[in-house]
């Protein structure tokens, strides 16, 4: 009787059991590998094997050989920007959707369109738009009597990150528009028209029944949008490489330089538990405010 | 009814977790240990006889094109199908790198870069090819230009690749401005090159700027500005020209990394390249190799220096587009200039060569392929591919700057073979260890000062602490490792016995 009790004690332990042995084998594994990898002298230029423990040396030297602090200046504008005007402008044609205009539905197709090409490619294309020679964004800007820098929209360090954020929301701006017009259609009708008996229209309405009634949606795909956005690489390695100096420098980019380009596993692998806790930090505060008063 | 489940604690599911990560971090530490092991056990794969493909990883360079139209006499001398493989610059480096660490073969020959040698062989990926040059008369070593090798090929006493396609660089001009202008050409030959210093480049560069040409307003010059790498490829050039030196005492013995960058020849040196800049298109502070060679070759450019290569590839009006440029009979090549008459130049010797994993298991016959592809039939050969207005003159070899045929086609190859002879590639560029580190520091902080962001001075301050640094973290200073005296003078030697 005792054995039997005991068994099926243990039973939800055994049932879960491969769930854990996976999630250690692909998860808690490389963590914890690039943690002690983190603490070792490990650089591929000098060793293919690491050298021994160095202590918090990795750390300090991400402050002191790369420019990591630079490169999180960058991450965060681009972060901030990228998803307060990705938002907004997503928000924007989202309502414009909802209006059931003619042609909505061709819109609609074409909107999901630049978010299914990868970054790089997107990166290429803006590349060619922004040459300095006849590029049609610098052609365009010229034109409209913007003072596109003699040396391009890339080569300029007031206007390389901005022209980096320029492609990203050009690329994931339907991405909010589209996931946002899906939350604008979950509205129920009755809220809608009780709200126009009472006499609510135009931005009244906006404020104080789309948009609560859709908060829960924003709230999420914000919070995704800006992690995507602070491990901001392909658009950076195609446009400027993070130049000029480290005027679009990004945090994902400073890691593939050590990573991959200098081969120094234990600086890249130090960088990844910074980032990995400025990333932390940010979400947590995001999420303390935002998701106040939600029930799980 | 209601189900009632034992809930798992928080603090047992922490002892789960507790002790999985343990045994991550175990093994974690475990795994390199045993890698560590079996190379010090010395474990490699053996070379197989009668093995009939090969494959190899080359560059995306113009030789590439060249040894792909010839690659079919290789199989037909040999019996051997070679898979060749291009890619570019840093996914080679990526994909070696990944392959070597692992431990997984990959190819049979690859494609070394000049920076790469010391990592590559003292971390045992590549062999040495010493054994292999000695027992094989044929590979004609002598014949080498012996700067290329010492540059290029050499680590610690050991030739690590042989070349494949050489480098150094060199001044491209324009014959019809310099009529215009009435300027005198610059020199060919370094024993009537008197007076051709950088003061006197730049004083053409000025002369230049915003002159008219066929309805086209001329820029002085262009440099290549793109950091990290394509801009310390030029302005070290530069830099070496006028006597900047990287460390207190390298490649002689006793090494001392001691960083030498922080001095006042390199404050002027990098002063002289923002005047440049200043004279060049605005936009080439984003310019890679090509874009400054191609923009040459668009007909607004009076003056630069750049690699070699370049001294073929101007011809065409895109970069290999096969399509002739519009200054394709309205340039020339010159000497680089020094920083006064009475000064030593240095050149910067760099390009490619071939080199074999120690994870092949063909390697005789990728030696025989190297031997192949260096050769001075193969490599005039290659020389004669027409594609693209002919696109390859990178020898390595002197007989070959003397080949009336060749001549014919590249009449600029006395002045390359010169400017070859005065290189040296190990003090532009030196291949110590953690050189891709200090590159990119280099090119980050050069950029800087092109862009305005930093002054010469304050660039080179930073350089100068954030080298510290990195040699400091990386145990490189003090350097308490072993040295080698890597001098020409003992390259020489070298190669004299593997000739013998």
């Amino acid at each position: 009787m005792a054995g039997r009790l005991s068994s099926r004690r243990n039973l939800p332990y055994l049932l879960v059991l491969p769930s854990i042995l996976g999630l250690l084998a692909l998860i808690i594994y490389p963590i914890g590998f690039s943690l002690v990898n983190s603490f070792r002298q490990w650089n591929l230029q000098t060793s293919p094997v690491p050298l021994g423990f160095v202590g918090f040396l990795n750390y300090q030297m991400v402050f002191q050989t790369t420019p990591f602090l630079d490169s999180l200046r960058n991450t965060l504008i681009l972060s901030v920007a990228g998803t307060f005007i990705e938002f907004w402008f997503g928000m924007g044609i989202a309502l414009l959707l909802a209006t059931q205009l003619k042609g909505t539905n061709a819109v609609r197709a074409l909107l999901i369109m630049p978010t299914t090409i990868a970054p790089i490619v997107a990166g290429f294309l803006f590349r060619y738009m922004y040459y300095e020679k006849g590029g049609l964004l610098t052609w365009l800007l010229t034109q409209v009597g913007f003072p596109v820098p003699p040396q391009g929209l890339l080569g300029s360090s007031t206007t390389a990150l901005a022209s980096i954020a320029l492609a990203d929301i050009w690329q994931w701006t339907p991405f909010f528009a589209i996931v946002l017009y899906a939350g604008l259609l979950s509205i129920p009708e009755d809220i809608k028209e009780a709200a126009i008996v009472d006499g609510a229209t135009g931005l009244r309405m906006f404020a104080w029944i789309t948009l609560p009634s859709i908060s829960r949606t924003a709230i999420i795909v914000v919070m995704i949008r800006f992690m995507q956005l602070f491990n901001m690489f392909d658009l950076v390695l195609v446009l400027t490489r993070g130049g000029p100096g480290t005027a679009s420098r990004t945090l994902s980019y400073n890691l593939y330089q050590e990573g991959l380009v200098n081969y120094n596993i234990g600086v890249a692998a130090a960088m990844t538990w910074l980032i990995v806790i400025i990333v932390t930090i940010l979400i947590n505060v995001y999420a303390r405010v935002a998701f106040r008063g939600w029930e799980w | 009814m209601k189900e009632h489940r034992k809930a798992i604690s928080r603090r047992e599911f922490l002892k789960v977790a507790g002790l999985g990560i343990a045994a991550a971090g175990v093994c974690s530490v475990a795994q390199p240990a045993l890698t560590q092991t079996a190379l010090a056990a010395g474990v490699r794969p053996r070379a197989k006889a009668q093995t009939k493909e090969i494959r190899v990883l080359v560059v995306g360079d113009p030789f590439q094109f060249a040894l792909e139209k010839v690659l079919d006499d290789f199989t037909s001398q040999t019996g051997i199908k070679v898979n060749l493989e291009s890619l570019a610059y840093d996914a080679l480096n990526a994909r070696l790198v990944t392959s070597f660490v692992s431990q997984t073969p990959d190819a049979d020959v690859v494609t070394v870069d000049a920076m790469w040698t010391g990592q590559y062989f003292d971390n045992r990926w590549i062999i040495s090819l010493n054994d292999y040059i000695k027992a094989d008369s044929d590979v004609n070593l002598k014949d080498f230009i012996p700067e290329v090798l010492y540059s290029l090929n050499l680590w610690r006493g050991n030739f690590v690749s042989l070349p494949i396609a050489a480098y150094g660089q060199g001044v491209m001009y324009r014959t019809d401005v310099f009529e215009k202008a009435g300027l005198e050409p610059p020199p060919t030959d370094p024993d009537k090159a008197t007076g051709w210093t950088w003061d006197k480049y730049m004083e053409i560069v000025k002369q230049l700027q915003g002159m008219e040409m066929d309805d086209t307003k001329l820029y002085g010059t262009v440099i290549v500005g793109a950091q990290p790498v394509p801009i310390v490829h030029m302005y070290t050039q530069l830099a070496a020209s006028r006597g900047v030196r990287w460390f207190k005492q390298f490649p002689e013995a006793p090494w001392d990394f001691e960083p030498t960058i922080n001095s006042p020849e390199n404050v002027e040196s990098l002063k002289f390249y923002k005047a440049l800049y200043d004279l060049s298109p605005a936009e080439s502070i984003n310019y890679v190799w090509f874009d400054a060679g191609t923009r040459f070759s668009q007909g607004d450019i009076g003056i630069f220096f750049w690699w070699t290569p370049y001294f073929y590839l101007v011809k065409n009006d895109g970069y290999m587009s096969g399509t002739p440029s519009k200054i394709i009979d309205k340039f020339a090549v010159a000497l680089l200039p020094k920083l006064k008459d009475d000064a030593p130049q240095v050149i910067s010797n760099g390009g490619w060569s071939l080199g074999i994993p120690s994870s092949s298991a063909k390697q005789d016959e990728g030696w025989q392929f190297i031997k192949w592809a260096c050769s001075a039939e193969t490599q005039k050969k290659m020389g004669l591919v027409k594609d693209y207005n002919y696109q390859f003159s990178d020898f390595a070899r002197v007989s070959l700057y003397q080949d009336a045929e060749l001549k014919a086609i590249y009449p600029y190859l006395d002045t390359q073979l010169k400017l070859l002879q005065q290189g040296n590639g190990k003090i532009v560029r030196p291949p110590m260890p953690i050189y891709s580190t200090l590159e990119a520091i280099y090119g980050l902080q050069i950029n800087k000062v092109l862009s305005g962001a930093a002054t010469a001075e304050d660039s080179l301050k930073e350089t100068d602490m954030l080298f510290r640094n990195a040699l400091t973290g990386n145990f490189m200073l003090p350097y308490k490792l072993e040295s080698y005296d890597d001098t020409l003078e003992n390259a020489r030697k070298l190669i004299d016995s593997l000739a013998a």
